[in-house]
């Protein structure tokens, strides 16, 4: 179950500190790059969820994205909701449709899960690809911002949006924190390591891998939703397979199981991947071999191999391990 | 209370169990004894619904059983595995609550507490972090909590020291004098026999011998011939 630890409040307070830094001293660039790990750093907590704490390997967690995305999109310029309001309905609608999907595949394990997810995620990829009013190969374009013009905040203004998908981040990562530390969150803890002695405790399986993946769907039709504000443009290339096997990248080069990994895994990758690019167009084989090199190190990616060395784990108080007992039991 | 009738059951394609039957009776504390191989968990497993049972009739309170092990477990049994099943990333507190949580009857965390105080100086430790004889402590107080019918024990002192092996059976003596049916599966015939009203002796997977404990334990010629004692 997940646990705050000194050493991973610490991380958060320097990731945090990091992000208002560069919100407030960044250029126009600089901005968009720290939109881009904010948004990204959402979709990889909501598949840490799953994956890390559940055991449940998505590979539609891109497609669930690019689903906010849309249902962003068309409640707010078809539909004609408020984009508040657009928000709200869009995380419905992926966690709704995520829960279908965690019901249907709550069954299966490993690499049929996997495959199963992978399904969902293309069958979703080619009906936006396919029907008319989603645009087609061509997108939707003229997506606007929540107006928050009454307080004073204008999120036309990158800086301001910005700090706007920060705030997004820190509610996102708090609801994943309340969902993993709650009684569903400890019976997803026991499913990960017996089902079958869940089951004998008389819990329904099925029943709470969907609710966490419908939960995790909420989050990543979030997710889904501020990138569809961010670029003001969307395509079906974000409901792509390779969006979900990116997002899985990141969560194992950041630390799988640990909430706090895929954060600093989110900040690394983006990171390389700007990096990198402006100097060879092959990035993505150097972000290859550092993902190789920290899945043959054993240690549980970036932040699991600080934590391990740095953070001393100490998620259980040791004092009462060594209080004095009676007796050898 | 709980009839198993001409079952058969195993693992795919190996058969374990052949013809099992014997009644379990309310109120009463039946042990399944038997030497290595026999199927005495596999037995245990079939009434969970975690092996399915390939022919004959599993019935509780004359009824016919649920097969699924969540429906199984909501009908009042439950079930203390070998392995204990410790979840290591809860806490012991975590670890009694997944079932408390879901539950209710007289059988609350005071109450279980109070059966084994040891676990309360351990609340905020992890599962790996307790001792043999805690971790079995903790099984059994977690399958307290969903107030069972039934209790079924699957070799309660597997491993522990003799110490921990009678306060086990000082606290299953305590359940049983409370009314609490138990069936125990359990190589330690000293410790099985004493707690026991009723015992069955598996053999090749079908039920050898029964009668009460009392005349188990007087009688050399079973013990040696079925337990090797």
């Amino acid at each position: 179950m997940f646990r705050h630890t000194t050493f991973r409040y610490l991380v958060l307070a320097i990731l945090g500190a990091g992000a208002l830094f560069q919100a407030f001293s960044a250029g126009y660039f600089g901005l968009e790059v720290l939109i881009e790990i904010l948004i990204l750093a959402i979709l990889v907590l909501a598949l840490d969820m799953v994956a890390g704490f559940g055991g449940m390997v998505s590979l539609c967690h891109g497609a669930l994205m690019g689903l906010g995305a849309y249902a962003y999109a068309m409640l707010s310029s078809i539909v004609g909701l408020p984009p508040l309001a657009a928000l709200v309905g869009a995380m419905a609608i992926v966690g709704a449709l995520a829960w279908i999907i965690g019901a249907i595949c709550a069954r299966s394990h490993g690499i049929y899960f996997i495959m199963a997810t992978l399904a969902f995620g293309q069958m979703a990829y080619s009906y936006i690809f396919q029907t008319p009013i989603f645009g087609g190969d061509d997108g939707m374009g003229g997506i606007t911002r929540p107006d928050l013009s009454a307080i004073g905040i204008d999120l036309n203004d990158s800086r301001s949006f910005a700090l706007f998908c920060l705030a997004g981040l820190v509610l996102a990562y708090l609801a994943a924190v309340a969902v993993l530390r709650s009684g569903l969150g400890r019976s997803l803890c026991g499913i990960h390591h017996s089902e079958e002695r869940m089951r004998a405790l008389g819990l329904t399986v099925w029943r709470v891998k969907a609710d966490i993946f419908g939960l995790s769907g909420l989050i990543t039709g979030f997710a889904g939703a501020l990138a569809a504000m961010h670029v003001m443009y969307i395509s079906p290339g974000l409901l792509d397979w390779t969006v979900s096997g990116e997002a899985l990248v990141v969560v194992i080069l950041g630390g799988l199981g640990t909430l706090v990994g895929p954060l600093v895994g989110a900040v690394a990758f983006v990171i390389l991947k700007h990096e990198l690019s402006a100097v060879t167009p092959y990035w993505h084989l150097v972000v290859g071999v550092v993902l190789i090199v920290v899945v043959l190190s054993r240690a549980n990616g970036i932040f699991g191999w600080l934590e391990a060395r740095i953070g001393a784990r100490r998620i259980f108080p040791t004092h009462a391990a060594v209080k004095k007992v009676p007796n050898d039991a | 209370m709980l009839e198993l009738a001409n079952v058969n059951s195993g693992y795919g394609e190996t058969q374990v169990l052949h013809g099992m039957s014997f009644t379990a009776r309310q109120g009463r504390v039946l042990a399944i004894l038997g030497r290595n191989g026999a199927g005495k968990s596999t037995t245990l497993k079939t009434v969970m619904g975690l092996l399915p049972t390939q022919k004959g009739s599993i019935l509780l309170d004359g009824m016919s059983m649920a097969t699924t092990p969540h429906a199984i477990a909501n009908s009042g049994i439950a079930y203390v595995p070998e392995t204990r099943d410790i979840f290591p990333s809860l806490s012991v507190r975590e670890n009694l609550e997944l079932t408390a949580r879901r539950f209710s009857g007289d059988w609350t965390l005071d109450r279980v507490l109070a059966l084994f105080p040891r676990l309360g100086e351990r609340l905020d430790n992890g599962g790996t972090q307790l001792s043999g004889g805690e971790q079995q402590m903790l099984a059994i107080a977690r399958a307290l909590l969903m107030n069972p019918r039934l209790l079924i024990l699957d070799e309660p002192t597997e491993g522990l020291a003799p110490i921990i092996v009678q306060l086990i059976h000082d606290k299953l003596q305590e359940l049983k004098d409370a009314g609490l049916s138990m069936i125990l599966v359990e190589q330690n015939f000293g410790f099985a026999t004493s707690l026991a009203d009723d015992v069955v002796v598996v053999g090749k997977g079908q039920i050898v011998w029964e009668g009460s404990a009392n005349e188990i334990r007087a009688d050399d010629a079973i013990q040696h011939r079925w337990l090797g004692v």
